[in-house]
């Protein structure tokens, strides 16, 4: 960081700081000399103090669709926090400090950022909470937008309390809207509300008050719909009110804000009424003529009646707009002066566009409105914790580390959730990020690693080490401290080696601790590349490179077919794209990679019951095994997938969901044996014998076998997904030596793929939502080329209010590949698509029919498996008597 | 006499009575048993023939087939079991040294176009550009010389041209005589695990009976390998032992020459998933693939140190040649280490529930330090002096899998330590907790299991159920009869399918 001084043409002294943000760019961040000496004063020293008022925290995310203006917003806040000019505000980013990002214009990774924040006295007044002092801390973490990183937002989502959901007022809620607001409830995450890029109402569009007021009403009755949902009786109400001031109005971009109680304030003396009194008259059905100086709950049909928001909000800031736009300084001065509003004078020269925003930033700085609503609105993390810890805690709900977290107990028993892994300058290595939930983290703190696949009790996936560094993040700076108390973030050093992704920290002698739960996310890596070095010899490069390629992403997983190629998955192609020039640029020094074509898994299903029992016998012949396939019953797969119905279930809990849901017989559904593949998957073996002799014996057998074949399916070695398979009968050698493993597991996948391929085998390919919004010029366009993409819209609504249409559709992922640029070049740019993995969707093509179209697709995977390009015929599998 | 020269009679006579052998045991592997029987008559015409003086007593003939490992290998075994003094093997072999017995080889002669050949070979060596080495399948190995006069002959116009021939390392062996067999560049166990000894013969190269000596400053990689003969083991362990040489092949019995070796490119890819699948097991089972290539011994144990160093459980089993349902009798093995001669080594079938991997990508899989680089060996001789068996430091990283796209840590190397000392205590407590968790889980749910103990707990059925309560005599009842493709109680009812 270097300093240097810099006289502007109003004499005063400003301030220039460059800091170094490695390893991507520089950027000079201007601030004049009063906010300077609050950045001197603000040391690292001093944000670790307000650590410890745990009522004075605010732990959130930034979350909204794709361009909605998130990172504008944020960056707007870390102005007021004296770390960016107000000036620049919009104009500099904070958050997105990747080269491709500011390429790129959108957000990758989520960047987190502490705020501190001092509250007057007037100002916290009315707040009710706990807190011990008017200084706040703000954590703040700006996420992603776009789909394909939206595993971003779910470990954003995991280490905060609130939420701020930003939606563009012109474009309403949008599908990524609705899932990041979905999965901030699922995770127990209050939301408040910035209806943003306000200004474009009165530039862009120039709509009028009661037009305005029409659509953001609209705006927060369509995400009050989705709350509504979600509301708990912990949690309370979770939907948003303006008149409550849990809604604000928003230009990030200009760096002005408000909510309804920055004009109560301003207007409740005038009525004599108090200010929650006036903020309920400030929106929805209340109407004032000044005419009559009177407020009715319906427009009176006088020309002068308007409706409360529309005279005393919305006007009056059209108003300010329009006088400065239009340069009218002789009318601006006397009303900024009746606002009490001072403008600096080197600020009066301004002209046009530059001098409204700087106008209104004074007026309604965005800093003070939005951290304003977060104080009061969003909770702290003690207050947080007591209800999240149900969420949270894997373990039982009364034991120790349960009620430190409850409690936010920093005396109590370390509690800290290890969200994502973040590079550190050091090359190779990083930081691991999370946050303390109990107890304190400190440097040279010995501490228990609990992976995602550990189990109390055992020894795998788990480690002890020690912190070597406990680190906070201040605007792009890192800072080591001491300790970290719990309800607060942290980065640690020395843990990157055991941790890939994710881990529950907790003290050396924990040992009864049990973890905490992983963190569920909405997207899929269902796009998958193979990656394989250009010179040979840089395999072990390629190597380290995956690994920490894997940790650098919440999502990507970097593993290996049975062919013996790496593969690298993702959630969709862009995400794919930045995973791969980030393992090439960053985690491999530049060494060159080979990426193959993008590649889908499919999965293997049947489309009806097995045509006939199946038989098939061991290689020694004395062992004979009967059965039948049958597809599961619709949504019992997806109820297996989402672990309603699986392995570890209560036996008569699984039955009674099976017979109410889906019409089991009480009885059969006692007699599953096991699931698979991986001994949870949505396929299982149930037992339909009658009395046959040692059966209990080739159990074990059996599953092994199902277990094999459930994995690598009979037609392409893809999984198996939605079958059922039946065991007829079962005949058995009367010598235990002749019906042993040896016998049984072979012929036991013999016969379940016999049984698949009697049973109108068919393959599964994976599908994309694809929502995608655009003006009606567009709309040919994107039918053309969803058509030519084998897509198929099945809504299509135009925005109320707006000229923009919503069209959803089913995207087959593996015409998904180029799906986005070819529709940008179709609509002339106007239509941009968000894509999220769906469903899997049956291909009607019978793939055992010789040039159809599934059995092209057998025989490429085949191919490009290595296996041989015929499949094996159903004589190899079933045997005759 | 085709048939006499092909199975090289005489030679063998003067071998065995050279060598005053008694007891032979001629060893055919199955493709040729059906000449055993002339072969047997026509030696022992041809012994007695040599033996005309009368005073010597004639050497009994026995005759072995189906071995019970590789038939490329010399069966030691099985010829103890007649109480032979030496083999003769025919057919096509390993040349893997042996431990006891002294051998014959018979290779057997395949014919091929010379001229055919020679000129395809020159055509290559021309555009290729690159000093060539020609290696070939043994039952060649008659008509190389042949090669070689009319490669030099062709190349007497194109000096620039450098095509060297391999040799074939003996075509007998005696593991006894040492002068004898290391004069031939033999290299045997007892000198294999001497390093001092085999620093000697480090300018040397071989593969499969096949030796060279490269010339000074040469490396492998700079040549191009010219294979004669069929796409068999041999030639895959060329494949992969050199892959990163450039290789073609020319195919003696169709005469043509084959480029395309993406399919062997594919083998050793597949071997470099199965060594990052071996990372991921705790159950290993140790195969015993021979009892005659000499180091054998010496290799699984040095497997077994390695697997317990790695905190995985090892098992040995002796089972004859492997097949899928033999296997699958150890479900509780993660992966096998198939300890054989290198050309029956390579194993891998979509049949087999699990893997089975060399020695030598065992050592790569549970050593942490070593890494794959490409250099692939097969043979039990480099890969007990290779460095990668002894470099035993453990890193700080916890170990990535490949398979799950995570760190997984097996085991703790110091809790482990522990456990050890504690001995028979251990195996009670794996026995305890394995109890436990099928307590509390009424069905099977997917945990790691580290003996076979744990396994057999984890199983539903763990072996004869006797039910004390009732103490009645059972009925008495009739039971099946026929034969297993169809009792005869169900042939009737089974018979409308
Ligand atoms: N008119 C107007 N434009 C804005 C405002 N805020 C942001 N924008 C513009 O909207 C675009 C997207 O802004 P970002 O802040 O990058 O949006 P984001 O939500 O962070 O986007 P992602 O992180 O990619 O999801 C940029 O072109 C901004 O200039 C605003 O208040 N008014
Ligand atoms: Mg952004």
């Amino acid at each position: 960081m270097s300093f240097s001084f810099v006289f502007d043409s109003s004499g005063e002294i400003w301030l220039c700081v460059l800091v170094d943000v490695e390893p991507f760019s520089y950027f000079i961040f201007v601030c004049d000399t009063q906010r300077l000496v609050k950045m001197v004063k603000f040391t690292a020293e001093e944000l670790r103090k307000i650590m410890d008022y745990k009522h004075n925290i605010r732990n959130m995310s930034v979350i909204a669709h794709v361009d909605h203006g998130k990172s504008t917003l944020t960056d707007s806040l870390v102005a007021a926090a004296g770390i960016i000019a107000q000036e620049v505000a919009g104009d500099v980013r904070m958050t997105d400090t990747r080269a491709d990002e500011a390429e790129r214009g959108i957000t990758i990774k989520s960047t987190g950022i502490s705020l501190y924040y001092e509250m007057t006295d007037e100002a916290l007044k009315s707040y009710k909470g706990e807190r011990q002092g008017n200084e706040y801390l703000i954590n703040l973490i700006d996420s992603p937008g776009h789909v394909d990183f939206s595993s971003e937002v779910t470990a954003a989502l995991r280490i905060t309390d609130g939420a701020l959901v930003v939606v563009d007022c012109v474009e309403g809620v949008c599908v990524q809207t609705e899932t990041v607001l979905r999965q901030a409830l699922g995770e127990r995450i209050r939301p408040v509300l910035t209806v943003n890029k306000m200004d474009r109402c009165f530039l862009e569009l120039q709509v009028d008050g009661e037009e305005a007021y029409q659509t953001f009403s609209r705006v927060i009755e369509n995400a009050n719909v989705i709350m509504a949902t979600y509301e708990d009786p912990l949690l309370g109400d979770v939907m948003v009110y303006p008149e409550k001031g849990t809604v604000a109005f928003s230009a990030g971009l200009h760096g002005w804000a408000f909510t309804l109680t920055n004009f109560a304030k301003m207007y409740a003396s005038k009525f004599g009424v108090d200010e929650s009194k006036m903020m309920e008259r400030l929106w929805g059905e209340n109407f004032f003529d000044p005419a009559t100086k009177k407020w009715t709950s319906k427009n009176t049909g006088s020309p002068t009646c308007k409706r409360g928001f529309v005279q005393f909000c919305y006007e009056p800031i059209k108003q300010i707009i329009n006088t400065c736009m239009n340069d009218q300084k002789d009318k601006l001065w006397p009303m900024l002066k009746k606002l009490g509003v001072t403008i600096k004078s080197e600020e009066k020269d301004l002209m046009g566009k530059a001098l409204m925003k700087r106008v209104m930033q004074t007026w309604l700085p965005a800093s003070s409105a939005l951290l304003e609503m977060m104080i009061f609105h969003l909770p702290s993390p003690s207050t947080a914790q007591r209800y999240r810890v149900e969420n949270l805690y894997e373990g039982p709900l009364d034991d120790v580390y349960s009620t430190a977290i409850r409690n936010c107990d920093p005396d109590g028993p370390l509690m800290l959730y290890v969200s994502k892994m973040i590079p550190a300058s050091d090359k190779g290595r990083f930081f691991a990020f999370g946050r303390v939930f109990a107890g304190k983290v400190s440097t040279g703190l010995k501490v228990r690693i609990m992976g995602p696949n550990y189990v109390p009790g055992e020894k795998k996936d788990l480690y002890v080490k020690s912190v070597q560094r406990t680190v906070i993040w201040m605007g792009k700076k890192q800072e080591t401290v001491e300790d970290v108390p719990c309800g607060n973030t942290v980065a640690l050093v020395g843990l990157d080696q055991y941790i890939t992704k994710n881990a529950t920290l907790t003290n050396e002698k924990e040992v009864d601790a049990h973890p905490i739960r992983a963190m569920k996310f909405s997207v899929s890596p269902v796009v998958r590349v193979a990656v394989q070095c250009k010179v040979a010899s840089d395999l072990p490069k390629l190597v380290e490179g995956l690994k920490r390629l894997a940790k650098s992403d919440p999502m990507v997983v970097c593993t290996m077919e049975e062919s013996g190629e790496h593969i690298v998955a993702g959630a969709g192609e862009l995400h794919l794209e930045i995973c791969l020039k980030d393992l090439q640029d960053d985690f491999m020094g530049g060494a060159e990679i080979i990426k193959s074509d993008p590649v889908v898994s499919f999965r293997e299903t049947v489309l009806e019951k097995s045509s006939r029992t199946v038989m098939s016998k061991s290689p020694n012949k004395h062992n004979r095994l009967y059965m039948e396939a049958r597809p599961l019953e619709e949504g019992l797969a997806e109820a297996i997938d989402d672990g309603r119905i699986g392995p570890r279930d209560d036996p008569k809990l699984r039955s009674k969901i099976l017979s109410e849901e889906f019409g089991w017989d009480k009885d059969l559904a006692k007699k599953i044996w096991c699931f698979g593949p991986e001994t949870t998957g949505p396929n299982m073996v149930v037992d339909m014998c009658k009395g046959v002799q040692y059966l209990n014996e080739i159990k074990d057998s059996v599953v092994a076998g199902f277990q094999w074949a459930s994995k690598e399916g009979a037609l392409a070695e893809e999984n198996m997904r939605g079958i059922c398979f039946e065991v007829c009968d079962v005949v058995l050698h009367a010598d235990a030596i002749h019906r042993g493993g040896g016998q049984v597991i072979p012929t036991a996948r013999r016969v379940i793929y016999a049984s698949q391929i009697t049973a109108k085998p068919r393959l599964l390919e994976p599908v994309y939502l694809v929502e995608i919004q655009a003006p009606e010029q567009a709309l040919g366009g994107i039918y053309s080329v969803l058509n030519q993409k084998r897509g198929h819209v099945f809504e299509e609504m135009q925005r109320q209010g707006t000229p923009l249409y919503n069209i959803k559709a089913y995207l087959p992922v593996i015409e998904s590949f180029g799906f986005s640029s070819t529709l940008r070049a179709a609509t002339s740019g106007q239509a941009f698509p968000q894509c999220v993995f769906d469903h899997w969707d049956m291909m009607m093509s019978d793939p055992l029919e010789a040039g159809s179209q599934a059995a092209q697709l057998v025989a490429d995977i085949r191919k490009r498996k290595g296996l041989k390009e015929q499949m094996t015929p159903l004589s190899e599998y079933e045997d005759k008597l | 006499m085709e048939f006499e020269s092909r199975y090289e009679i005489s030679r063998t006579a003067e071998f065995i009575r050279g060598g005053n052998f008694t007891k032979v045991a001629l060893q055919f592997p199955d493709e040729l048993l059906k000449d055993s029987v002339r072969v047997a008559s026509a030696l022992r015409n041809e012994l007695r023939r040599l033996g005309g003086d009368g005073n010597v007593k004639d050497a009994s003939l026995f005759v072995m087939a189906d071995t019970a490992y590789g038939s490329c290998c010399v069966d030691e075994v099985g010829a103890s079991h007649v109480g032979a003094d030496c083999v003769v093997h025919y057919g096509h072999a390993c040349l893997s040294p042996t431990t006891k017995l002294p051998a014959f080889f018979v290779f057997g002669k395949a014919p091929m176009s010379v001229s055919d050949c020679t000129k395809n070979l020159v055509d290559d060596a021309v555009t290729s550009g690159k000093p060539i080495l020609v290696l070939f399948g043994l039952e060649y190995a008659h008509l190389i010389h042949n090669i070689r006069e009319e490669v030099v002959a062709a190349c007497e116009s194109r000096p620039q041209l450098e095509i060297q021939f391999a040799e074939v390392l003996c075509s007998d062996m005696n593991p006894s005589n040492k002068q004898n067999t290391s004069d031939q560049g033999m290299v045997r166990a007892s000198v294999l695990i001497d390093d001092k000894s085999f620093g000697k013969l480090a300018g040397n190269r071989g593969i499969g009976g096949l030796v060279w000596k490269l010339r000074e400053g040469r490396k492998m990689e700079d040549h191009l390998l010219f294979w004669i003969g069929s796409d068999n083991s041999a030639f895959v362990n060329v494949v992969l032992t050199f892959n990163a040489c450039e290789i073609v092949r020319y195919d003696a019995a169709e005469n043509c020459m084959v480029t395309d070796f993406s399919q062997q490119k594919r083998i050793l890819k597949r071997r470099y998933y199965l060594v990052e699948k071996a990372k991921d097991a705790n159950i290993v089972g140790i195969l015993v693939g021979t009892l005659g290539v000499a180091g054998y011994h010496h290799m699984i144990n040095q497997m077994k140190e390695l697997i317990t160093a790695a905190g995985k459980k090892a098992y040995t089993l002796v089972m004859g040649r492997p097949n899928p349902a033999k296997l699958a009798n150890f479900p509780e093995c993660d992966i096998f280490i198939y300890v054989s001669c290198a050309q029956t080594a390579l194993l891998d079938s979509k049949e087999y529930l699990s893997p089975v991997i060399t020695p030598f990508e065992a050592t790569l899989a549970f050593n942490r330090d070593s890494h794959w680089t490409g250099a692939y060996v097969m043979e039990f001789r480099d890969l007990i002096n290779s460095s990668l068996a002894e470099s035993r430091s453990h890193s700080k990283e916890a170990r990535f899998s490949f398979l799950q796209g995570g760190y997984v840590e097996d085991f703790d190397t110091q809790e482990n330590d522990k456990e050890e000392e504690e001995g028979a205590l251990a195996l009670a407590n794996a026995t305890e907790k394995a109890l436990q968790l099928r307590d509390n889980a009424n069905s099977l749910v997917k945990r790691t299991v580290k003996s076979g103990a744990e396994y057999l707990m984890t199983r539903s059925y763990q072996g004869l159920e006797i039910h004390n309560e009732n103490s009645l005599p059972e009925p008495y009842l009739i039971g099946r009869s026929g034969r297993a493709a169809g009792y005869k109680d169900e042939k009737s009812e089974m018979g409308n399918f």
